[in-house]
């Protein structure tokens, strides 16, 4: 690497710090081992900006776990910016990682962690600025591996054609499977058609080459056979049983730069058993593993002291859910009293009984307060299987207005399945009574002024929820909804509404459910030149339509579509653990208007037959 | 007690930005387990302050700030404490018990010197360089500043207190530069590097260090 001209480059482009790595607790290594193994090299890949990328606590763990092994290095590289993608264009550098700056291209293993759909383009501007090939199949023995890993593998059809291998699941074990066999791979010196073939017997990893699509008549996914007779018929998600004794972060690096989520964030469990019919992670990460109170105090007391953070943050699914939250709130909050370390707690649901934990927390900063109702009704939050009642909101609000809170965030989403105007304007009468339970408090009592933001989000539909059968409304139809909403909510007094139907909520919903056709579209539109889609200003929109439109496919195709019951799903290879006849069932009780229950007061039967594999907790609570 | 830091900011951390370096330091403090005093207020801070900010880009070997402490250490002790949790390219030079005073570093800044290693886009003698350095010192130096108000013709001439090449050997050339650097402002080396090679007629790119600032002892007491 040209550190000279590296360095011009960095004086002129914004957020130099991005690029530059050498932060606190980067992991160094020497490349060859004293017994003279060259260490296996691992471009972990996070396809956004660095400030996005290093938030990301599941890549933060992985960076771990890998760095933990003896006969492997990661590193660490995030997507350019524009003017450094251009920069780096115009002077013919080479992506490269943080730690060495080593151009990716000469790593053993490029990975990416898939995150979010719409940082698809950016797996390819990273690809493309390695020098490395963009489709599998043309890349030769001498390319990087390319694989990915996170949440989007639950449907990874759309990168199909790009990836070699793919990773289902929790990674903190299977990664470890993984590169023990390409470590052996490697030592034998096997071809790459063999180390794939091994990869794909590894349980979680799926080699999209050895498989082939067909479509129907109609233009729509038929079925998925294997090319190879060896290949797995289903890709079984891999679950960590014991979170509390898995590898966690270990020592945090910590960023010069701010970033998105700019504090400690220690997982207290995984998964969630509240069941929301919308929330793909509350199926694609069952069941429920807590980690004990103790380990959480331990690596809370080694994650602070390492790192010098101020704040750390009590992350799951459903902070307030925690089997012991009311006792390791204050435990933590007294333990760093004198050191000013506040708590937040991200995704507290309305019905969590939590109001001496608030006023405690505020004792030490003021954060923000965001409850998600999803939905204006009571009818269609049972439908969505939501399980708050419009008490449960207010209680919680008003708990919130008496400890000193005046601002609060209320998150809505518009498009559910069976959705009315009714239920639209049902929203705009829930931010009404939040207004009026703030003005109706004696002012010595409460805040100066309320602000109450209402935001709503379009409802996508994913796989692996039961919701995954469901068509996305048309765009107009949106438009539609939220000028109602926008309507009906003016004059409400110290309330904001903030909404956005971006064309990247309907290209997320094509690429959610999408099919193997998507990665030529994929692909079409980065020539086209779209970047960096989930930034909306960024979004090149005739990039994508002409994507499309080139490859004979529409988005519509895909994104508005009701699938049939039973009709084919383009990721119906992919096993979940989470039975679909489970979603089916659920399906039908969200038509029905039926809850169905937490989880933690009782098996609801979602993993069918395997229950006692993985969960085994049904029987006994039965 | 107030104790004041110089500190280095080297290659590793050239880019990191000043807002980036004053959390930089808070979080080294706390993994030092300093003890620091903090602000009073609904969000309580640590009562560190900086003189004065450094382009990013740019290393130094002599930036100042100040902490306050709740408790009495020696300046020895301080970098003991310190040093070990200072990321690499950010070193402790020097500590100072500044006692009760509580006078701002950045009132007592007065000047700054600057060495800069440049590339020139053709071969430069030293001669011509030491040429056009007396004819532009003999003059205003007027730029166009960017300010609230929109673009002012300012004259930067009375903020040079020195300029001159040390050595040109081909495209390469090493200055020195001291110049005002105070609490209302300062010379920027990189401004006054681009009149001298714009007015030669040559295209630089320059590697800037500050190497010293020099503050007013007397003004802190």
């Amino acid at each position: 690497m040209d550190t000279a001209l590296l360095n011009s480059i960095l004086k002129k482009v914004e957020k130099p710090s991005r690029y530059t790595g050498g932060e606190l607790n980067m992991r160094e290594k020497p490349l060859v081992r004293e017994d003279g193994f060259r260490l296996n090299r691992f471009a972990l890949c996070f396809p956004d900006v660095y400030e996005i990328g290093m938030s990301h606590l599941g890549s933060r763990i992985i960076y771990n776990v890998l760095n933990e092994r003896r006969d492997t290095y990661c590193e660490r590289s995030y997507a350019p910016w524009f003017d450094m993608e251009k920069a780096l264009r115009e002077n013919s550098l080479p992506i490269y990682s943080l730690e060495t700056k080593t151009p990716l291209g000469s790593f053993d293993i490029i990975g990416f962690s898939l995150l979010y759909e719409m940082c698809y383009t950016n797996i390819l501007t990273m690809l493309e600025l390695a020098g490395v090939p963009l489709r599998s199949r043309e890349r030769g023995e001498e390319c990087p591996l390319v694989i990915a890993g996170g949440p989007c593998v639950c449907n990874p059809e759309p990168v199909a054609d790009i990836m070699d291998a793919l990773v289902f699941g929790d990674g903190e074990e299977v990664m470890n499977e993984f590169m023990d066999v390409y470590t052996e791979c490697r030592v034998k010196k096997l071809p790459k058609k063999e180390l794939l073939r091994r990869l794909s017997h590894i349980k979680g990893v799926y080699v999209p080459a050895f498989y082939s699509a067909e479509y129907d008549e109609k233009g729509d996914f038929a079925k998925l056979s294997k090319t190879d007779p060896e290949a797995p018929d289903k890709i079984e998600r891999r679950i960590v049983r014991d979170l509390d004794k898995a590898v966690y972060t270990g020592d945090l690096v910590v960023p010069y730069m701010s970033i998105v989520h700019d504090r400690v964030a220690l997982e207290i469990f995984r998964g969630c058993t509240r069941g929301c019919r919308f929330c793909q992670a509350g199926f694609i990460y069952r069941p429920v593993r807590e980690r004990e109170m103790e380990t959480v105090i331990k690596q809370t007391d080694e994650s602070l002291s390492c790192t010098g953070y101020d704040e750390i943050s009590l992350f799951s699914l459903s902070s307030g859910d925690y089997s012991h939250i009311h006792e390791l709130v204050p435990v933590i909050l007294d333990r760093y009293e004198k050191d000013r370390v506040s708590v937040s707690l991200p995704s507290l649901r309305i019905d969590s009984f939590l109001k001496d934990d608030l006023e405690k927390i505020q004792k030490v900063r003021k954060t923000g307060l965001t409850f998600a109702p999803e939905a204006g009704t009571q009818r269609l939050r049972d439908v969505i299987n939501k399980g708050v009642t419009e008490e449960d909101l207010l209680r919680s609000v008003h708990d919130a207005f008496v400890s000193g809170w005046h601002g609060v965030k209320l998150y809505f989403m518009i498009g559910l399945p069976t959705e009315t105007d009714e239920d639209v304007l049902g929203i705009a009468e829930l931010a009404r009574k939040v207004s009026r339970e703030f003005y109706s408090m004696p002012k010595e009592l409460r805040g100066k002024g309320l602000r109450c933001t209402v935001s709503a989000s379009t409802f996508v539909p994913k796989p692996f929820t039961p919701f995954q059968w469901e068509p996305q409304i048309s765009t107009q139809e949106v438009l539609r909804r939220q000028a109602l909403l926008r309507n009906a909510l003016k004059g409400v007094r110290g309330v904001e509404f903030s909404c956005h139907f971006s064309e990247t909520s309907r290209l997320e919903a094509a690429f959610a459910r999408g099919d193997r056709r998507l990665s030529e579209v994929l692909i079409s539109a980065y020539e086209n030149g779209a970047r960096l889609d989930s930034w909306d200003e960024h979004f090149n929109k005739p990039a994508w339509e002409a994507a499309f439109e080139a490859n004979g496919l529409t988005v519509e195709q895909f994104a508005n579509r009701r699938i049939g019951i039973g009709a084919p799903l383009a990721w119906e290879h992919m096993d979940a653990v989470v039975s679909q006849k489970y979603l089916q069932l659920e399906h039908e009780r969200a038509y029905e208007g039926t809850v169905t229950r937490d989880c933690r007061k009782g098996c609801n039967g979602c993993f069918g037959s395997r229950c006692s594999e993985f969960c085994g907790k049904g029987a006994g609570n039965e | 007690m107030r104790m004041a830091v110089v500190f280095t900011k080297e290659a590793p951390v050239r880019f990191v930005s000043h807002l980036d370096v004053q959390r930089l330091f808070q979080r080294a403090f706390r993994r030092a387990k300093l003890p620091m005093a903090y602000s009073q207020g609904f969000n309580p801070h640590p009562l560190v302050s900086f003189a004065t900010a450094l382009s990013v880009g740019m290393t130094s070997r002599g930036e100042y700030l100040d902490v306050i402490l709740t408790e009495d250490m020696t300046p020895e002790d301080f970098i003991a404490l310190v040093s070990p949790h200072l990321p690499e390219g950010v070193r402790i030079a020097e500590a100072l018990d500044l006692g009760v005073s509580n006078k701002s570093l950045t009132s007592a800044m007065r000047a700054a010197s600057y060495e800069a290693r440049v590339k020139l886009s053709r071969p430069v003698s030293k001669d011509e360089i030491d040429n056009a350095i007396k004819e532009l010192l003999s003059n205003e130096i007027v730029i166009q500043k960017k300010t609230k108000g929109g673009i002012k013709p300012t004259d930067i001439r009375p903020m040079v207190f020195e300029l001159k090449c040390i050595c040109a050997e081909g495209n390469e050339a090493r200055l020195e530069i001291r110049g005002a650097l105070t609490a209302s402002g300062g010379l920027n080396p990189e401004v006054l590097l681009g009149v001298l090679f714009g007015r030669m007629g040559v295209d630089h790119t320059a590697e800037t260090e500050r190497t010293e600032i020099e503050l007013e002892r007397a003004a802190l007491n």
